[in-house]
């Protein structure tokens, strides 16, 4: 990458060295405790949000069993995935082993792998293993040609509708805003509500109505297809939601702000995550019975799709038990360990024969609807520039949204940023 | 010889934690400095970063002159109100900033409320979804949070002020005005410079507060510079601009602090 690597490597050293010599003094004359078990560091390492339901001790206990000789540690980290990004990001870029598996988010991938930061994972998981994962999370597992993540969970963005006030889902953008439109009677209940605030979730949701148009943000070859009719049609449709069938608020959203308007039992449709979903039919919710999910809806002649989420393990490169990594996360990934953080932390299997699982399928009787989601669900651009990818889009969406830009203005203003970020 | 002794551990720790990694973040960022005149977001974002740097700074000395004149009064329960003045500045920003983030909701939050209900507003608004009432809020939040420290800074100024002063003033018959302008304001030149310095640099430097009230948004008309340097360097892996960055805008920081703070101060010599 940089050719000052070799300087500041030294300065690294001498930093590290210097660090090391304050901390020995430090340490001296505080007279010394109990730090003299360097050796005993488990083999494999990784990092994960807060195990809330406890499946990821439950997995680590059952390993234990089948594999005694291989010791594992979870790191149980914040819940902000950017966090975590940037824990994994910074142990990675330093070189160091900190983690030896990465649990990473779909849209880590090809900035990780672009690093050199990841181990090639194609030797180990053969074509036919591959088929049994949802295709779109493989897919997002895939960097040039070359697998580097194993899907554990997924994860895809949907339209939640109210069953109690209309019979049948819209399939369409237009026939989306007729039925808001009729049944909306702000500000008590308004039409739609979504996750609009300058942030990466706007970026999914706008991804969805774009593909929905036809449109996308880069072509197979990856060139910037971003400002073509179908991308202004979109933002267009998406500006216009704003005042008219979503609250003016709407600006302001997350996937949290979004689920308590509508779970308050004051929206018709909402754009959210499936685990709105097991929160929206608990017990004291207004809206327990009333929920409805279903594809994004798309343009007439086009098809529906999702933004995919999810995430998988990868191996680091520097890992230094890289085979009692691949043994753990090959268990790990097996179909009993996904029910079990199903049932536990509420996770998306990200197997496709666990979605017709009868235990699985008697306690959650949307999951033959939510598989129809997953299937049409893509993965954010591809690309090792990504972050720079949805900073264009967020700024300009929401430009758009809160009416600082016209759409064409906008649309034409994020693909040149973008031209400029995959061009560089 | 023996105090520079005394002196080594302290100096070794600040070179090592400090010193030393500024060093070697400049170093890195020297071949960036040139991307600085090219990156065409930068004039936006660093006119954002002094908007809002000033209008709070400027909010800040005004209130924070009146409270600590009004504190440094006698009267009875000062010292439970001194205290009780000083509560926003000793809470966490963040915990401050999701509390605002509460305020500032378009449905159920306190701001539209109180607006609706006095007859400001006939119908709340999303004040944090509006580019214009976005960046008047997270301005609202930082002078709330970081006032009481403007109040301290000055109240320990006004306390060194040498009574027989204004006695002496009142002798010549002197007004309160006239007192103010002749003795409190030039003799509060330091304290208002040192809070001038150090709330410049505070501010133009803000990431936790706008990072939980708005996140930059909407429209990015809440991004500051301390919000940019972490995309380039955590998001965008770009440790080289964003080194650049950090030192262009260390050096920027200190010198516009210094400055302002000298012109507060050395303008009572005239």
């Amino acid at each position: 990458m940089r050719r000052t690597e070799d300087k500041s490597l030294v300065a690294r050293r001498l930093a590290a060295a210097l660090t090391l010599a304050v901390g020995a003094a430090l340490a001296a004359a505080t007279a010394a405790g109990g730090c003299g078990k360097k050796d005993a560091r488990p083999a494999v390492r990784f990092l994960e949000g807060p195990d809330s339901g406890g499946g990821w001790k439950e997995i680590l206990a059952r390993f234990k069993a089948v594999h005694p000789e291989i010791d594992v540690e979870l790191v149980e980290g914040p819940a902000a995935t950017n966090t975590r990004e940037d824990m994994y990001a910074t142990a990675l870029l330093s070189g160091d082993t900190t983690y030896d598996v990465v649990y990473m988010d779909v849209i880590w991938v090809p900035k990780f792998a672009a690093q050199g930061w990841l181990l090639p994972l194609d030797e180990r998981l053969p074509p036919a293993e591959r088929e049994k994962f949802l295709p779109g999370d493989m897919r997002g597992s895939t960097w040039e040609g070359r697998v580097y993540r194993v899907p554990m969970q997924s994860d895809a963005g949907m339209l939640y509708y109210r069953t109690d006030l209309l019979a049948e889902p819209p399939e369409t953008f237009d026939a989306l805003v007729e039925s808001a439109g009729r049944l909306q009677q702000p500000p008590g209940l308004w039409g739609f509500v979504f996750q609009g605030r300058q942030y990466e979730g706007l970026v999914c949701g706008f991804l969805e109505i774009l593909w929905g148009h036809g449109g996308d943000v880069l072509d197979a070859q990856g060139r910037v297809v971003l400002d073509s009719p179908e991308g202004v049609q979109a933002l267009t449709w998406m500006a216009g939601l704003v005042k008219r069938i979503a609250p003016e608020g709407v600006a302001t959203y997350q996937e949290e702000e979004a689920r308590h308007v509508f779970q308050e039992g004051h929206a018709v449709f909402m754009r959210n995550w499936p685990y709105a979903w097991t929160l929206a039919q608990a017990v004291d919710s207004p809206v327990r019975g009333k929920v409805g999910i279903c594809p994004m809806v798309h343009a007439q002649g086009r098809a529906s799709a999702a933004t995919l989420g999810g995430w998988g393990f990868g191996i680091a490169k520097k890992a230094r038990h890289p085979d009692a990594a691949w043994t753990f996360l090959s268990f790990a990934t097996q179909p009993e360990q996904m029910k079990l953080l199903h049932f536990k932390n509420g996770a998306i299997p990200a197997r496709r024969e666990l979605f017709k699982d009868p235990e699985i399928v008697a306690k959650s009787p949307h999951y033959p609807d939510l598989y129809r989601v997953l299937l049409a669900a893509r993965p954010r651009p591809v690309h090792p520039a990504y972050a720079r990818i949805s900073d264009a889009l967020q700024v300009h969406v929401s430009a758009a949204l809160v009416g600082t830009e016209t759409p064409e203005a906008a649309i034409r203003a994020a693909a040149e940023r973008i031209r400029e970020a995959v061009g560089r | 010889m023996k105090r520079y002794l005394y002196f080594a551990p302290a100096a070794a720790l600040l070179g090592g934690v400090l010193a030393l990694p500024l060093a070697i973040g400049l170093a890195r960022g020297t071949g960036h400095w040139g991307a600085l005149f090219r990156d065409a977001a930068l004039p936006r974002i660093a006119l954002t970063t002094l908007s809002f740097a000033g209008a709070s700074v400027v909010l800040e000395l005004g209130l924070g002159l009146a409270f600590a004149l009004l504190l440094h009064r006698t009267f009875r329960l000062r010292g439970p109100v001194r205290a009780a003045a000083l509560v926003p500045w000793a809470l966490p920003t963040a915990v401050m900033a999701m509390s605002w983030r509460w305020i500032f909701n378009d449905t159920y939050g306190l701001a539209n409320d109180l607006a609706v209900r006095l007859g400001v507003l006939e119908r709340g608004i999303a004040w944090l979804g509006r580019p214009g009432t976005a960046f008047a809020a997270i301005v609202v939040a930082d002078v709330w949070k970081t006032t009481p420290f403007v109040t301290l800074l000055l109240l320990a100024g006004l306390q060194s002020i040498p009574e027989d002063l204004y006695e002496a003033l009142s002798l010549d018959g002197a007004g309160p005005i006239l007192r103010f302008r002749m003795v409190t304001l030039p003799l509060l030149r330091p304290a208002l410079a040192l809070a001038v310095a150090f709330r410049l640099i505070q501010a133009l430097g803000a990431f936790d507060l706008v990072w939980v009230l708005t996140g930059g948004g909407p429209a990015d008309a809440t991004r500051t510079i301390a919000l940019y340097i972490y995309d380039q360097q955590f998001r965008y892996l770009d440790s080289g601009y964003a080194a650049a960055l950090t030192g262009a805008f260390g050096l920027a920081t200190l010198a516009l602090a210094a400055g302002v703070g000298r012109w507060v101060r050395g303008s009572s010599a005239s």
